[in-house]
């Protein structure tokens, strides 16, 4: 989704109300109650929220310039994966095999046999529809940011097809995107 | 509160910004290598005796080729920028160098009314915004610049100036040779010069 992202496709970005500000640090506080602790460090409540909406119903949310968080469709919020380098127990971990690590980079979606086999370690109590991070044989950091097509369980019985949409990976357009002004 | 938990720093590649340990799925595993080298000389094992190893060929190399170096240096240094200018797109294929030139054409609308694109500034490192108010400025009509069909920028002028706008170009800008600058006539490519 962000294979060819860069400031030109942020349509407009705008600090947004108090009481917007407090829902999304609900929703991200709900979402990832590992974040809780650091959640004042992460979203200091003086500095601004700004909130940049882009193409595709996507919409970023960004403290000092930085974007931590984004969401598609006013679906749940996903950190980025330089955020999630940070802190790295905050989402629950699926892990694929070494010859996948490939194409997830070139921003292929994950597919359920690159789960199922050995090099991969699924988390039986993830569900469908819900956000992940991608890691990889024998690599200690994750690579991408996914949302789950369907529950852990069926791509172990599956097998078959896309298991995880790729959202966010390593060296895509808002991984280069350090800063946005 | 329970304790907080650190923010793990996580070390990035200098050269292609990834994690050191996914450098060599990024698109310059070669260009990473000094770097990871350097920086985190434990994590490929194998680099440092391939790096040990080159080093030795090179001083080889050196040794056999001090008679002929100086006709080498030339042209390595003649292939070098052109290496840089190579753009990666997303997917790490390799984009296609494009034909530097300008292409000038009239269209024709209201019937005595016409504009002048100009497309192409912008490969020779020319700031369309600029250019564009120079333009406007020189013929004294509206000048801009807009969106082309395919997503490229070009500068529209008002008014038919296709043949002063040659001369103009090369004025402004002496990096854009006259023989790069071509006009479109009933749909073909006619050279400027």
């Amino acid at each position: 989704m962000f294979k060819k992202f860069s400031g030109e496709d942020v349509s407009a970005q705008n600090q947004v109300k108090a009481s917007v500000q407090r829902k999304i640090r609900q929703s991200i506080a709900e979402e990832y109650p590992g974040l809780e602790p650091v959640l004042d460090d992460i979203l200091p409540k003086k500095s601004p929220l700004i909130v940049a909406k882009c193409q595709n119903h996507l919409n970023l949310v960004l403290v000092n310039n930085v974007p931590l968080f984004f969401s598609v469709r006013d679906g749940p919020y996903m950190p980025t994966l330089r955020l999630l380098h940070q802190y790295p127990n905050i989402m629950k971990k699926l892990q694929v095999d070494r010859g996948a690590i490939r194409f997830v980079l070139a921003g292929a979606n994950i597919m359920c046999p690159g789960l199922t086999s050995p090099g991969g370690v699924l988390d039986e109590d993830v569900g469908a529809e819900f956000p992940v991070a991608i890691m990889a044989e024998g690599k200690q950091h994750a690579l991408a940011i996914g949302f789950t097509k369907m529950s852990a369980k069926d791509i172990k019985a599956i097998n078959k097809g896309i298991g995880v949409d790729n959202l966010h990976y390593l060296n895509d357009g808002l991984w280069k995107m350090e800063r946005l002004d | 509160m329970a304790e907080k938990p650190q923010p793990v720093r996580v070390l990035y590649c200098g050269v292609c910004s990834l994690p050191p340990e996914y450098c060599e799925f990024g698109s310059d595993f070669e260009k990473c290598k000094p770097w990871l080298i350097q920086n985190v000389p434990d994590l490929y094992p194998n680099l440092l005796k391939e790096a040990n190893d080159k080093e030795a060929d090179k001083v080889s190399d050196k040794l056999q080729s001090t008679g002929i170096s100086s006709g080498a240096g030339d042209g390595a240094a003649s292939s070098a920028p052109r290496q840089e200018e190579v753009k990666r797109l997303p997917g790490g294929k390799i984009k296609k160098k494009e034909k530097q030139e300008v292409i000038i054409e009239k269209v024709v609308r209201n019937k005595r009314k016409c504009i002048t694109t100009v497309k192409g500034l912008e490969l020779f490192g020319v700031k369309l915004s600029d250019a564009s108010k120079k333009l406007g400025k020189k013929f004294a009509t509206g000048a801009s610049v807009v969106k082309g069909p395919t997503e490229k920028e070009q500068i529209d002028v008002q008014g038919d100036i296709a043949y002063d706008i040659v001369e103009f170009i090369t004025d402004t800008w002496p990096d854009v040779p006259e023989t790069a600058i071509f006009f479109i006539e009933d749909g073909r490519k006619v050279p400027a010069a």
